[in-house]
């Protein structure tokens, strides 16, 4: 499994996702490929963020704030 | 990686060439003080991380003073290991010229590496670059430690940091919570700039920004005194427990604290319970109105007669404007039996007319002056007449006697305060049963002051019976009364810290929450959604993280601990602790022995040994599980307090231990006095070891002289 999908997993197995979000673990993607096209933000805010950061391209802080921030005023 | 051979040429005692040739397990060099053992693990340290400078420090003064002037030779230090089965030799040399006698010039200072294949083929290569590719610096600096101290890695602060970067995916968590607080920041900032744009809460929103940073600064504080408390806690325990080692009857002590803590706590509660604060009684909760019931009463009765009075008066007024009503009516009753006619008709006018022409123009009949028409017709103007006037009398009538009601206020009040009399009447009986209640706690605290008293003195007693000199132990006593009462204010400081702490945690929570309902009414909902997210993206970031560190630390107690148990070999069974614990700008990791739960703050050094070098091995374990290879560890006496019984248990302990260990130590040697000899003790033949080596100065030798100096190396 390649690192960013670890730490994908790692951040993704928090319990305010089950607590707070009503996530069913089960349903809950393995990779950040597919949690880049989840359908909820938050998942796929943390998949941007783990892509930006240990994905094959690491983009800087001001890049990283502006993809995040931009498809979260969007989606929600 | 296998240390396979260490050769070292000239390098101080060692003359010439010297070669240890290494086994895969556990390596023991034997060796007197100041025979080479020191000098050895040196020789290795400067291979790894030697400088340009002082060089001549370090030629063999008998090579040098064997070459003659204008001749050179090389001092080096060299290392053959195997790695994935290629042997690779890095070398590290300069070249020494001797100028004049006793003294030399340095040059061509280098370090060489060269690989060599499976088929024998051998390539010059960067010896520096080598070096870190075979044993790489961050893991050297957990493979070699010279005598005890060195061996607790944990001294220094970035210990924790250096290990998660060696050996835990934690590092790569770290970088989360930073950019989870960054992009929390920038989302919060923009819904405050977005808030801010509503004028109409423009200044509460400012008040609240300054309140919140107001209370972060003072909870900031707070976490500094507990911190600083903590520590303060921690070192008096130490001190405490320090003192405790000398009393022989360390059981019965450590039930004597107990009490005297219970005592202590129990004081503390009952002086919580006592209130005295007597002039808020007093006046705040009515007290002084204890001698009211007499003023009401005259109060009450003076009200009473006053209604009374008030009463008849109305009844008066009553009365007689009632009289005047019925002989208004008693009035109209005589007049008319029939239906009078109107007052006003005939008019004022008209009714003069015929009074003064006597004659009725109503009936057309004569009135003459006197007779009965006449004086009818004067009777009506009369009446009408007065009708006019009535109205007046009529609206004067109609005027209350009393305009205001003042004495039915004065009635309530007195109602009022005839209900309170029944609360007035049970304050003599509240402060008498307060007096009683705080008398008897009182009393209470004197018995257990008196009891605590006792207690000490018996703790007096059982630290008299001390293992060490009378004239220390009243030090030792003097430091531990006032340690324990120093202990005492802490704890009470710490609580004070953690309620105050608590407190504002609240109040920044409220104020937050405000400042929330504010941007919720103000600011752009989905900047507000946006923000939401981004605050749990950064808490699942800082869990995870600190998640991530606890697994690294729990794996690390749990190897430490599997290793303590075999290495120790005191009767003391107890438990390697790390404690995470966060500083103000850093998290670091402290390492406690504890017994039963309880801290052991002052372990021997021998325990202190075993546990520091548990430690190692569980990070060389963990290296290994890293890097998937095993690195070699290389300790200068770890073990001068262990004595030669516990060394001997403890080599044939690390003996089963997995990687490559070289140990230098200087047990196991007999110096005949007489013969002035030195042998091995037929002790060391019982030790397990895959290699052992033997460091000796060769004999005769001048110890003022260093052009005498040579070690020997034997292998046995």
């Amino acid at each position: 499994m390649a690192r960013k999908d670890t730490i994908l997993k790692s951040f993704l197995t928090h319990d305010l996702l089950e607590s707070k979000y009503e996530f069913d673990k089960a349903d809950l993607p393995s990779t950040v490929r597919e949690a880049l096209s989840s359908d909820k933000p938050i998942i796929k805010a943390i998949a941007l963020i783990v892509d930006g950061l240990d994905g094959t391209s690491p983009v800087t802080d001001s890049v990283l704030r502006n993809q995040v921030t931009q498809f979260l005023n969007e989606a929600l | 990686m296998i240390i396979r051979k260490i050769q070292i040429d000239n390098y101080l005692c060692y003359y010439d060439t010297n070669t240890f040739v290494l086994s895969e397990g556990l390596n023991i060099i034997l060796g007197e003080n100041g025979e080479g053992k020191t000098k050895f693990f040196e020789a290795v340290d400067w291979l790894f991380n030697g400088e340009n400078e002082d060089l001549e420090l370090l030629v063999s003064a008998k090579k040098l003073s064997e070459t003659e002037i204008g001749e050179s030779f090389r001092v080096r230090v060299s290392m053959t290991v195997e790695q994935y089965g290629d042997s690779k030799i890095i070398t590290r040399s300069f070249l020494a010229k001797k100028e004049k006698e006793n003294q030399c010039s340095t040059s061509s200072f280098m370090i060489e590496g060269i690989e060599e294949n499976s088929s024998g083929e051998r390539s010059q290569v960067d010896g520096a670059a080598l070096l870190d590719r075979v044993f790489p610096f961050q893991i050297r600096k957990y493979s070699m430690f010279k005598g005890e101290a060195d061996l607790n890695i944990f001294e220094s602060d970035n210990a924790l940091v250096n290990l998660i970067n060696l050996f835990s995916e934690a590092k790569h968590y770290d970088k989360y919570s930073e950019k989870g607080t960054f992009l929390r920041e920038k989302a919060e900032k923009a819904v405050e700039d977005s808030a801010k744009r509503d004028k109409k809460n423009a200044n509460l929103y400012k008040k609240l920004e300054g309140e919140i940073s107001l209370l972060e600064k003072e909870k900031a504080k707070y976490e500094v005194h507990l911190n600083s408390t903590d520590e303060e806690i921690r070192k008096i325990e130490g001190n405490l427990q320090l003192a405790e080692s000398h009393v022989k009857n360390a059981d019965a002590l450590e039930t004597l604290n107990k009490r005297i803590k219970g005592i202590e706590q129990k004081i503390s509660f009952l002086n919580g319970r006592i209130d005295e604060n007597y002039t808020t009684s007093l006046f705040d909760e009515n007290w002084i109105l204890v001698n009211f019931e007499p003023f009401h009463k005259e109060f009450a009765e003076k009200v009473s007669e006053h209604s009374k009075k008030r009463r008849e008066l109305q009844s008066e007024f009553d009365k007689d404007k009632g009289i005047k009503l019925g002989e208004k009516k008693a009035k109209a009753d005589l007049l008319n039996n029939a239906v009078p006619l109107p007052a006003g008709v005939p008019s004022k006018a008209h009714m003069e007319e015929m009074l003064n022409d006597e004659i009725c123009k109503v009936c057309n009949r004569e009135a003459e002056k006197g007779s009965d028409a006449y004086e009818f017709m004067m009777e009506r103007l009369k009446n009408y007449l007065e009708s006019q006037a009535v109205d007046e009398k009529e609206d004067e009538e109609d005027e209350p006697l009393f305009k205001l009601d003042y004495t039915n206020r004065l009635e309530n009040l007195s109602i009022s305060h005839e209900d309170n009399l029944k609360n007035l009447r049970s304050i003599r009986t509240k402060i008498k049963e307060l007096f009683e209640f705080n008398g008897d706690r009182k009393k209470e605290i004197d018995e257990l002051n008196e009891q605590l008293e006792k207690e000490k003195l018996e703790r007096e007693r059982i630290l008299g019976n001390s293992s060490i000199a009378e004239e220390k132990l009243v030090d030792v006593l003097k430091n531990y009364n006032a340690w324990q009462k120093d202990l005492k204010n802490q704890n009470e400081d710490q609580l004070r810290y953690n309620t105050e702490h608590q407190k504002l945690e609240t109040q920044l929570k409220i104020k937050k929450e405000e400042k929330d309902r504010i941007d919720t009414d103000s600011a752009n909902s989905f900047l507000i959604k946006t923000r939401d997210i981004l605050r749990d993206v950064e808490a699942i970031f800082i869990d995870t993280k600190e998640k991530k560190f606890d697994e690294f630390i729990e794996k690390l107690q749990t190897k430490s601990n599997n290793f303590f148990k075999k290495i120790n070999i005191d009767a003391f069974t107890g438990t390697i602790v790390f404690t995470r614990r966060n500083k103000v700008n850093r998290t670091i990791v402290e390492v406690e022995l504890q017994e039963d739960g309880r801290v052991f703050y002052k372990p021997n050094q021998s325990l202190l040994t075993s546990m520091h070098i548990s430690i190692l091995f569980a990070i060389s374990e963990l290296a290994t599980e890293t890097k998937e290879e095993n690195f070699p560890m290389i300790f200068d006496a770890p073990t001068s307090s262990f004595g030669e019984n516990k060394t001997a248990q403890f080599l044939n302990l690390i003996f089963e231990t997995e990687n490559q260990k070289i140990l230098l130590i200087k047990d196991f040697l007999h110096t005949d006095k007489t013969a002035k000899t030195l042998s091995i003790k037929k002790e060391f033949e019982s030790i397990r070891r895959d290699k052992a080596f033997w460091v000796k100065l060769e004999r005769p030798f001048d110890p003022n002289n260093l052009k005498t100096i040579n070690t020997q190396v034997i292998t046995l």
